[in-house]
């Protein structure tokens, strides 16, 4: 039971930087998601916490003690592996015990917590089981098992549900919450699936080359990104962001999205344009929608567009437009049959556009 | 019925090839149980007329051997070779485990190094051998020949070796270690069980290929001393005699427990082990 501290954490492999200057703290009991594309150091943070990876530069301090040059063994985290990495030549039980009989527990006490841990994650009918005879989410279980087992100050989970089916990595997805709300132990998270990400964290990272791009709550990271690579990784369908000329036009400022096609900027955020002749305009997906009657609120701008194709999903119809060739994506919610071709008026919130610098990317607030 | 006629003809031709591989061992066996003029017989005689272990009695006689000293032959080549295989072996699990753990300067190089050194045909270094062995005192001991053997090994144990420890994701060994193992005891806890089947057929081929050498045996081994059975057939090579039937008895002395321990040893590497620890 204790927080984690990195300090300027920094990892190179030769000239290659896999994390940049890494500042964190995550305090006891917290959930933290590590999140990002492939490549962009979120492994690699995890297995230099782990100690499995020397780190470059920084101090890592695990409960207020710096643990830098200490052993994996020593530092007292369990890491739950992509892969389960079960002990193939042990069953279930066996594996379970193992962390617990190298530490020379007495055979009592590793039965207890052996049946404890079988208890919480309901593998009683598996424990004389090898690793072969059991499915996915079995695995899976164990592994999480196995990690409880040893009472850690920090769990540590690299993509664990990565090799599961969809359906399964729902449910486990699920388990792994309750597991965190039942042991109160700090966990640290990686995962390429925002989804995932938005659905366990207490506060989510947002990683992009070795750098952290955002840190917040799922919601905060959500309602208020960064930058443009934020507000496109998190949310599905992404967020549509597009170039637009800035335009002044009688005395009033607008934003070109397409040709004829100018969306006046909202009186709030003229003051922070200042003199800009481009910027990125992003907005979700749910901050376009169809509309028939034109109402008159404000907040709300209205264009017409042709839909190029529609995918109806049930409880809502995701339609694509195009502005400056850029595909859109606007999400019709109570849907009607959509004709392809068909000519459709559609409002947008001007109260959630993003606005985002044309050349840092950055977020105009 | 054209079905079962190819069954057949099947079955006839898989026992005729049988026959025709095994037909030098079935020599061997059935002339050790025989006389020496019987062996001779022209035309051949496939069946004994008369079995006799005379040539066992003589070799391994009580009171001290009378033709050749078998017994001594054969605890020289079961210690040589056992020794030499044990040694091998665990030089080469630990050569083959930083092989495919660790990453070091020069890492290729040695690993080439270490096959080229392979291929090398033992026979020429017979004579530097000799007389660098002659010079420093080791001629014609055991120590010597076992040297040479775990020399010749070990390449081939670390590439072996190598191999199976290559196979065993890196994940089992870190897992281990944040469960609270040192590297050494992840290699010895984990690892090493689950590349046991690996370890086990390398020792089996050094084993045999220590058990059956000759020609640089033939070269450093002069005496009862250090003979192991195969220089020791040669004892039956008189100037103007061979005995064949010896021979073939000492041959089966060889055979038999080469036979018998890659049998027990073969039921383990077939079982091995199921992976089932990771998802591929």
């Amino acid at each position: 039971m204790a927080n984690v501290e990195l300090k300027n954490l920094t990892k190179k492999y030769g000239e290659v930087i896999a994390v940049q200057n890494m500042d964190l703290v995550i305090p006891h009991n917290e959930f933290l998601v590590l999140v990002g594309p492939s490549g962009c150091g979120k492994s690699t943070t995890l297995r230099m916490i782990a100690g499995l990876e020397e780190i470059t530069g920084g101090e890592i301090y695990i409960g207020d003690q710096l643990v830098n040059e200490k052993d994996p063994k020593d530092r007292n985290v369990s890491m739950v592996f992509q892969n389960y990495a079960l002990y193939p030549h042990m069953t279930v039980e066996e594996n379970l015990g193992f962390s617990l009989k190298i530490a020379k527990v007495n055979k009592n006490e590793i039965q207890q917590r052996v049946k404890d841990a079988v208890k919480i994650l309901g593998l009683e009918e598996l424990q004389k089981r090898k690793p072969s005879q059991l499915s996915g989410g079995q695995r899976q279980r164990v592994a999480m098992g196995r990690a409880i087992v040893r009472r850690p100050d920090a769990f540590l989970f690299d993509e664990p549900l990565s090799n599961l089916d969809a359906k399964l990595r729902t449910q486990m997805r699920t388990e792994i919450k309750k597991l965190h709300q039942k042991l109160q132990t700090t966990i640290v998270y990686v995962t390429h699936d925002q989804v995932e990400a938005m659905t366990l964290a207490d506060r989510i990272i947002i990683m992009k080359d070795g750098y952290i791009e955002q840190i917040g709550s799922p919601i905060e990271v959500f309602n208020n990104p960064n930058n443009v690579f934020v507000a496109t990784f998190i949310g599905s369908p992404p967020m549509n962001v597009l170039n637009a000329d800035v335009i002044n036009k009688e005395g009033k400022i607008y934003f070109e999205l397409d040709k004829d096609i100018l969306m006046p900027c909202p009186e709030s955020k003229i003051g922070l344009l200042s003199k800009r002749k481009e910027v990125i305009i992003g907005i979700r997906s749910e901050d376009i929608s169809p509309s028939i009657s034109n109402s008159t609120l404000d907040d709300l701008w209205y264009f017409e567009k042709t839909i190029d194709l529609a995918e109806p999903l049930g409880t809502e119809t995701q339609l694509f437009i195009k502005l400056k060739n850029k595909e859109i994506i606007s999400r019709m919610y109570n849907p009607r049959e959509i004709k392809i071709g068909e000519k459709i008026s559609f409002s947008i919130n001007l109260k959630k556009i993003h606005i985002f610098d044309s050349e840092t990317k950055k977020v105009i607030r | 019925m054209i079905k079962k006629f190819k069954k057949i003809l099947f079955w006839f031709l898989v026992l005729f090839l049988l026959i025709l591989v095994c037909m030098p061992g079935i020599w061997i066996f059935v002339s050790a149980f025989r006389p020496n003029p019987e062996i001779l017989a022209k035309p051949a005689n496939w069946i004994p007329d008369k079995w006799t272990i005379h040539q066992f009695t003589q070799m391994f006689s009580i009171s001290g051997y009378v033709s050749v000293p078998a017994f001594k032959y054969l605890m020289n080549s079961v210690i040589i070779s056992s020794v030499s295989t044990v040694i091998a072996i665990i030089i080469g699990m630990m050569g083959g485990y930083a092989f495919a753990r660790f990453n070091f300067k020069g890492k290729n190089k040695i690993f080439l190094g270490l096959m080229l050194a392979r291929a090398v045909p033992g026979i020429s270094l017979s004579l530097p051998l000799f007389i660098l062995f002659a010079k420093i005192g080791i001629i014609n001991t055991s120590f010597g020949v076992i040297l040479v053997y775990v020399a010749m090994n070990v390449p081939f144990t670390i590439w072996l070796t190598d191999g199976f420890f290559r196979q065993i994701p890196k994940e089992m060994s870190e897992v281990a270690r944040t469960d609270g193992c040192t590297r050494f005891q992840a290699f010895w806890n984990v690892e090493l069980p689950l590349a046991g089947p690996g370890i086990g057929a390398a020792a089996i081929f050094a084993f045999l290929l220590s058990w059956n050498e000759y020609a640089l045996a033939s070269v450093l081994t002069r005496t009862v001393h250090s003979k192991t059975l195969p220089i020791g057939m040669m004892d039956y090579l008189d100037e103007f005699t061979i005995n064949w039937a010896g021979m073939c008895a000492i041959a089966v002395v060889m055979i038999v427990p080469a036979v018998i321990l890659t049998f027990i040893v073969q039921k383990h590497l077939v079982s091995g082990l199921t992976f089932g620890g990771v998802k591929g």
